[in-house]
């Protein structure tokens, strides 16, 4: 068992326009713990971070500050050469992600060889098909002999998760699985995931920018936005009782059929319309005050985390939903609880 | 893209259009492959490959063998100046020698140069571009510094240089290759670190770092094979290259002293005065053979550049002759019943679709649309739901006249009843007729449009530009007035009109994109999954949006997504499209409450909603039925192509 623990993680990426060099802060201060057995969402629109924050732990970005700690269950730090051994990658595009000129055979065999958990022909043979097998990719062995343009969407996807199992991983980190996938078997695949993780005892990183799916398919989850976590607890908490204004406006912005005619009627949570960023890239205050239905002027000061219940924490001053307004639980507003 | 082959089913829709090898032409199940991986690489048969291989082949056979048949070229005769004809069958020299005896010898040693030129040339355009490519930093820089340096060095005179500067009796035919290979390879060499930059930057080479693959095993395993055909094509270019230079050095005197090639061939026949005396059998043949080998070389080309991009791959024009023979009385049932002129809800209709079925043509034809029939009242909202390659973006471009060959209208009618009481048949549409309707009347909002828009025109040209070709009569005064107007509607600050795109996000880019189908004051506006790419939240104020202009505009709208909780949300009515048939059109309360068709209900689940209860296939010992479920789909979509 691999718990995979996230302190402080900062990505600084640089931009370059003619002579002017410029800093983007793509990820600011993300600590999470991925524990085994357990899923925890990262959610957020797109650029909000997320999928750098699945590449750094993938290894496929050096963190520009921050720490990535993989630890064994008997409590040994897993060491870089090894790192490969407990974490993989599934990547959101199932066409892109599979080589076109390779077999399925090619994809599985190669993890299984270099993480050294088959020895010859027949050995590997078996042990690709047990893989095909466990993503219900059946007959294996024809699957094995196909090319990914043989296979349908879905199929790539499952033959992506069968590698991301190849080397024997206990921590998997999906960036938009389903995205790319076609609607009827998007819960399917999910279904996949969860009981792979149920089998294997898995600690999964769920990316999403799908509430629904975040609420219904992980423990927890955490709301990116522009690099920072907003809000973080039990999914069904951030969800139906939503704290930070981002969450909300998330939430309420899902499409749903009970809710008919509302937008008619107008918009009750006066949403300024989303644009670009109206604030600097190193701006220390909250990100979202410019789009923020209640922003004050305090909110140009750093914000901090709140625990506003059981594990759920929000990273505004204001807190919206208590219901009697800002009032600091247990803490003074400036001695809040930093995480 | 667009749904351009459902043939293709789930896997068409977002595979990458330039995948190597790819075959978006073929659809999944074509070939069963088994372990011959060089298949997909190899170019399809076609008279073009024919010819070339034909060509090629004979003169190398010519090259190899033909030396072996003939008798000693360098034999001097008194009977010079021959014409062909007996014993020698393409004549004599000035000097008697065997013309034909000459050639075989000389298409040898061109041939020899051809193909070592290509080697060396294809093995430093890899080496420079595909490591240049891949690592990145330092070396890429130095390595591209290089090759831009080799590539604007004018390429003849420093070969004139270089092969001057050797000593006659030391150039021999692979001095000269080298020469030719070292000033040949840095275009080929930019365009591999191009295709290697774009190549690296894919999924499947960051699974292969996750996997843990070393670089070179990287480079060799995972992206040199998908640059093959390029290389290939790379190659057969620089051995063409190589014949003609040397040619062409030989002809000028520097080339290969010892050995015969092509180039010397004619040298000595200029020197000989061939021309002069009319003797067309002495500099006639060998230009002919490189005349033909070039031309060889290039039909082979053409065929290899088909599996770089299968878009090539030419589609047999039936689609002019076919519907012809539908206007004559084919099998395109024109103007049935008269069409009925109100929708369910009692409103006027504005657009009627007919029994229409869309065709796509080819080896193996697909009936993307088949008997789709549907009415849309004026200002209603209807929502077209449906998977990828369900046919659902095919049968707007339909209704549009937008589909292009191999796509072809078999059957059925679509009618626009005008505003002002006249019917239009969109399908008998005149070229000019369809331009002024298309737009004016009946605008689209296309998948992804807000990457349609040109970057470098500013926002205001670019809609300006449809009022001057629609609204001739219109004042400078007025488009602006009209375009700033548009704007406010969907919400962009006028003042954003001199922005350029780059400049906006994607959903201001998105907006625009609907300020501009706005702009004519159309009837009816078909949106193709026109959020799809957007945030929930930027979708939420676009919907908004929509909504708004529908009530205060009255127009139409198609709307094309997958989304049905948000076709649920937003229209009136909604067709539910799989495998190029509706099959359930109901009011959108139907569908929610009382969906009839198996399908329907299974893409109602396929949604978990976000606050109702967690349903039982949620992280539960259940959800193995889900999977059951998934498995059924998939049999049933696969049975379809295979």
């Amino acid at each position: 068992m691999t718990t995979l623990e996230v302190r402080g993680l900062v990505k600084d990426f640089s931009l370059r326009s003619g002579l002017r060099q410029s800093r983007f802060r793509a990820v600011d201060d993300v600590s999470f713990t991925l524990t085994p057995g357990r899923t925890v969402a990262l959610v957020g629109e797109s650029g909000s971070g997320k999928s750098t924050v699945a590449r750094m732990i993938a290894r496929l970005e050096r963190p520009t500050s921050g720490e990535i700690v993989a630890t064994r269950s008997d409590g040994t730090r897993v060491a870089d050469r090894d790192y490969r051994d407990h974490v993989q990658m599934v990547f959101q595009d199932p066409f892109a992600s599979l080589n076109p000129f390779h077999t399925v055979e090619h994809h599985l065999a190669r993890p299984l060889k270099l993480h050294g958990r088959v020895k010859g022909k027949a050995d590997t043979r078996r042990e690709v098909e047990r893989l095909l097998e466990r993503v219900n990719l059946t007959p294996a062995g024809d699957i094995a002999g196909r090319r990914p343009h043989e296979l349908s969407g879905g199929q790539r996807q499952r033959v992506a998760i069968a590698r991301a199992l190849a080397p024997g991983a206990r921590v998997v980190v999906a960036d938009e699985p389903v995205s790319m996938l076609d609607v009827s078997i998007r819960l399917g695949v999910l279904n996949l995931l969860a009981r792979l993780q149920r089998e294997d005892d898995l600690a999964v990183l769920y990316i999403t920018h799908d509430l629904a799916t975040a609420r219904h398919f992980s423990d927890d989850i955490l709301v990116m936005y522009r690099g920072r976590v907003v809000e973080r607890g039990p999914a069904d908490e951030v969800i139906l009782n939503p704290r930070h204004p981002y969450t909300r406006i998330l939430a309420a912005a899902a499409p749903d059929p009970e809710a008919r005619d509302r937008d008619r009627l107008g918009d009750a949570l006066g949403l300024k319309p989303a644009g670009d960023s109206a604030l600097p890239g190193d701006d220390p205050g909250c990100t979202f005050r410019d789009r923020c239905p209640s922003a004050m002027e305090i909110c140009a000061r750093r914000p901090e985390d709140f625990e506003v219940g059981q594990g759920h924490h929000v990273r505004c001053r204001l807190r919206p939903g208590d219901d009697d307004g800002a009032r600091p639980t247990g803490a003074d507003t400036t001695a809040g609880r930093p995480v | 893209m667009t749904n351009i082959n459902p043939s293709a089913g789930a896997v068409e829709d977002g595979a990458p259009p330039d995948t190597p090898g790819g075959t978006s032409g073929a659809g999944p199940a074509v070939r069963r492959t088994g372990t011959s991986g060089w298949r997909a690489m190899l170019p399809r048969w076609s008279p073009k490959l024919g010819v070339g291989l034909g060509l090629v082949v004979a003169i190398a056979l010519f090259g190899v063998l033909g030396p072996m048949a003939v008798g000693d070229p360098d034999t001097v005769r008194d009977i010079g100046m021959t014409s062909p004809g007996g014993e020698f069958w393409l004549g004599t020299t000035q000097t008697g020698q065997d013309v034909l005896a000459q050639l075989a010898h000389a298409t040898r040693g061109s041939l020899q140069i051809g193909l070592l030129v290509g080697v060396l040339a294809t093995l430093f355009s890899a080496v420079f571009g595909v490591i240049g490519g891949y690592v990145g930093g330092a070396v890429d820089e130095g390595f591209s510094l290089f090759s831009n340096v080799m590539l604007v060095i004018p390429g003849l005179p420093l070969v004139i240089v270089i092969a001057g500067f050797v000593p006659v009796e030391r150039r021999g035919w692979w001095t000269i290759a080298v020469v030719l290979a070292v000033t040949g390879w840095a275009a080929s060499a930019r365009v591999l670190r191009a295709q290697t930059l774009s190549l690296r930057n894919r999924d499947y080479v960051a699974a292969a770092k996750v996997a843990g693959e070393k670089p070179w095993r990287i480079i060799s395993v995972e992206i040199l094979p998908n640059l093959l055909p390029l290389m290939a094509s790379q190659f057969v270019f620089a051995v063409i290259l190589a014949i003609l230079s040397e040619a062409g050095l030989s002809f000028l005197g520097l080339g290969a002293s010892n050995s015969p090639t092509l180039g010397t061939m004619l040298y000595y026949a200029q020197n000989g005065f061939a021309l002069q005396y009319g003797a067309w059998w002495w500099f006639g043949p060998p230009g002919l053979v490189i005349a033909l080998f070039g031309c060889g070389l290039s039909l082979i080309n053409f065929s290899i550049d088909e599996i770089i991009d299968p878009r090539l791959r030419t589609v047999p024009a039936t689609g002019r002759r076919a519907r012809r023979t539908a206007e004559g009385g084919g099998p395109r049932k024109r103007k049935a019943s008269p069409a009925p002129r109100r929708d369910a809800f009692g409103r006027d209709a504005v657009l009627t679709v007919e029994n229409l079925d869309v065709v796509y043509r080819g080896e193996r034809p697909t009936h993307a649309v088949k008997n789709v029939s549907l009415t849309l009242g004026r200002g209603e909202i209807l929502g077209l739901a449906g998977e990828s390659g369900c046919g659902k973006t095919t049968l707007a471009y339909a209704i549009n006249r937008l589909h292009r060959p191999p796509a072809e209208v078999t059957s059925g009618t679509v009618v626009f009843h005008d505003r002002d009481g006249t019917d239009i048949d969109l399908l008998a549409l005149e070229k000019e007729e369809l331009r002024a309707f298309r737009w004016s009347k009946l605008s689209m909002v296309f998948q992804g449009a807000m990457n349609a828009l040109n970057p470098v025109i500013s926002i205001r040209a670019q809609l300006e530009d449809v009022l001057t070709t629609h609204r001739p009569g219109m004042s400078a005064e007025e488009r602006r007035e009209r375009c700033a107007e548009v704007l406010r509607l969907v919400g962009v600050d006028p003042r954003r009109l001199d922005s350029f795109p780059h400049e906006l996000s994607g959903g201001m880019r998105q907006r625009v994109m609907i300020a501009m189908a706005l702009l004519l004051d159309p009837q009816v506006m078909i949106m193709d999954e026109p959020t799809t790419a957007l945030d929930v939240v930027v979708q939420r104020g676009i919907l908004r949006e929509i909504l708004r202009f529908r009530d205060e505009l009255g127009f139409a709208v198609v709307f094309i997504t997958h989304d049905l909780p948000l076709l649920l949300e937003i229209s009136d009515r909604i067709a539910v499209m799989r495998d190029g048939e509706v099959v359930e059109y109901a009011t959108a309360e139907e569908i929610h409450k009382r969906p009839r068709h198996p399908y329907t209900r299974e893409l109602l689940d396929s949604f978990p909603s976000l606050t109702g209860e967690r349903g039982a296939f949620v992280r539960t010992g259940e959800s193995g039925a889900r999977e059951r479920t998934e498995t059924t789909v998939k049999t049933v979509k696969e049975a379809g192509p295979r």
